[in-house]
């Protein structure tokens, strides 16, 4: 009884099921509450320094590491997520992977999303959408609707002022700070996607084509670089390791293959029938740094996603590059979710389990109507985003070192070829139910104290 | 209607918006894309200062001949809106700034 109440943590957070168990607390929240009771905290720092610059296996070997991180697996840090594009999210990620780096086997083909499984569906984002209306699918079949997706994002003023922002940012084609002005794209793209309704952000993202100016028109959404064209493309296993030495492309990747992984035993070929966590990972990965997939060409008729990557020079693990790749250019759930969005569709289930209670109120995102409220924090963010890496470079030793600032360098040096060495290869099946499993078994220890008890 | 159209034009100076195509513009730029185009109109009668009375004054009496001057206040934007980008008919995304007003006064 008392490891139950000890495991419900400190003030008994807003969210909890009848069986008692925690519902997840974000990272940021559980790192407070980890840092009110000091046998947690301690071990976490202990946790913290283990994992510095060493591998898994390394750390274990260590008695001290091994034990903070069996204590750390019942706190609240354990099970908690972070929310796509809250604040403090990089930091909530770092506390996540700070800890799951430690219990995952590392290199592994599929992670576990950080983020909170999304709830809302694809018939959300209609209704809402018919509220500014045109959104029906079946009016003027010449129409464009790519066309009208950015008129209706031009005449709200929101989206308009972020749509223009990551635009002007990243036509901008500057060689000698080629990086940095990539960097800030990257970021103005990413606000684009996190602050605006998406509503606005899909229908511009996935509008359905009848001819190719309209696809063409889909393709130029996110401003792919002109330069890449005719560069040749990086292997896509560099790509991913590039990835995964930063938590936010880690855990936009990782909430992709949760996400939109094709299953092969629903009608959609998506886990849980859901499009718009499909879809919402997807646009997640946008600026998600180099990993950013977009339509490889302005075809009406298939839809193919890929980064911008291909797997020659793959050496011996020429395999596992293909299955990566294949699940963004041969992956029937994310076509199907496109799909569906751009006719307007969506699967009805029949809300057989409620879904769990949520820590968070369902995402309520102002979609601010006429004149918009500019005076808000919009602005502040605005106006990081036209810092430049070369001034926040300048003041790089005021800052120490600033986040910004290593992320700045660092696009080429971490590019060098780090070959996995061993990987481990799962169907996707398996390892769908890996996952599942990998949710479940920490409480099979708690179970057992139950009965026990 | 005609009541109408004369108490429309005595509307004090606002805001007001139009829908317009890129290309409507007439900035020579070549787009299907809509934009929101807010501009100021209406009069300036309640901003009339001494500085306009008098003014006009100097100008009746023939004090003030060649010079160009204006004693009415004049509705305009005292801010503009901020960037509108767009995507031009050969695919090539264009910023433009202080396209738009976003506040109107007389001044």
């Amino acid at each position: 009884d008392e490891i139950l109440r000890s495991l419900a943590g400190p003030p008994s957070p807003p969210g909890q099921d009848p069986q008692g168990w925690r519902v997840p607390v974000d990272c940021v929240r559980a790192n407070e509450l980890c840092a009110a009771e000091p046998g947690c905290s301690s071990r976490y720092r202990t946790l913290r320094q283990c994992l510095a610059g060493r591998d898994r296996n390394t750390m274990l070997a260590n008695k001290e590491c091994q034990a903070a991180l069996e204590v750390l697996q019942e706190s609240p840090l354990y099970d908690c997520r972070c929310k796509r594009g809250m604040k403090k999210e990089l930091q909530c990620l770092q506390i996540y992977w700070s800890i799951h780096l430690g219990l995952t086997e590392g290199e592994e083909f599929y992670e576990a999303s950080p983020y909170e499984p999304v709830t809302s569906r694809l018939s959300d984002i209609f209704r809402l959408a018919s509220i500014f209306s045109g959104m029906d699918p079946a009016t003027n079949s010449k129409s464009n609707h790519c066309l009208d997706a950015a008129k209706a994002c031009n005449l709200n003023d929101n989206c308009k002022r972020l749509r223009s922002g990551y635009i002007s940012t990243c036509s901008k084609e500057i060689s000698a700070t080629e990086h940095c002005s990539r960097r800030k794209c990257h970021k103005a793209l990413r606000q684009f996607f996190d602050r605006v309704p998406s509503e606005y952000t899909y229908r511009l993202l996935f509008c359905s084509c009848k001819d190719q100016a309209c696809a063409e028109r889909r393709r130029q959404t996110i401003v792919p670089s002109k330069k890449n064209e005719d560069k040749e493309k990086p292997n896509c296993l560099d790509l991913r390791n590039t990835c995964r030495t930063d938590h936010l492309c880690r855990s936009r990747l990782a909430d992709f293959h949760t996400n939109c992984q094709a299953s092969f035993q629903s009608p959609t070929s998506c886990p849980g029938d859901n499009y718009q966590a499909c879809l919402g990972s997807y646009a997640g990965l946008i600026a998600g740094f180099d990993m950013t997939p977009n339509y490889v060409d302005a075809s009406t008729t298939s839809i193919t996603i890929s980064p911008w990557c291909s797997c020659k020079g793959s050496g011996n693990m020429e395999e596992e590059c293909e299955k990566f790749l294949r699940d963004f250019t041969e992956n029937p759930c994310l076509r199907n979710a496109i799909q569906a969005f751009g006719n307007g569709t969506d699967v009805n289930l029949s809300p057989k389990n409620p879904s769990p209670p949520v820590t968070a109120p369902p995402k309520v995102e102002k979609s601010p109507a006429l004149p918009d409220d500019i005076n808000d924090s919009n602005t502040m963010y605005d106006t990081s985003v036209i810092t430049t890496c070369t001034s926040v470079q300048e003041h790089g030793s005021k800052l120490n070192k600033s986040k910004e600032q290593s992320l700045c360098y660092s696009e080429t040096q971490l590019t060098t070829d780090i070959m996995p060495d061993q990987k481990t290869f799962m169907d996707r099946e398996a390892s769908g139910s890996r996952h599942r499993a990998g949710r479940i078994l920490p409480f099979v220890p708690v179970l057992l104290l139950l009965l026990l008890l | 209607s005609r009541r109408k159209r004369a108490r429309a034009r005595h509307k004090p100076c606002a805001l007001k918006e139009l829908e317009v195509s890129v290309s409507e513009l007439g900035l020579g730029y070549e787009s299907d894309e809509t934009v929101l185009f807010r501009y100021c109109s209406g009069t300036c009668e309640a901003a009339v200062r001494s500085y306009d009375l008098s003014l006009k004054s100097m100008r009746s009496k023939r004090k003030i001949k060649k010079e160009k001057v204006r004693a009415r206040p004049c509705c305009r934007p005292l801010a503009y809106d901020d960037d509108v980008s767009f995507l031009d008919a050969y695919n090539r995304y264009y910023t433009v700034n202080e396209l738009s007003a976003k506040e109107c006064g007389c001044v």
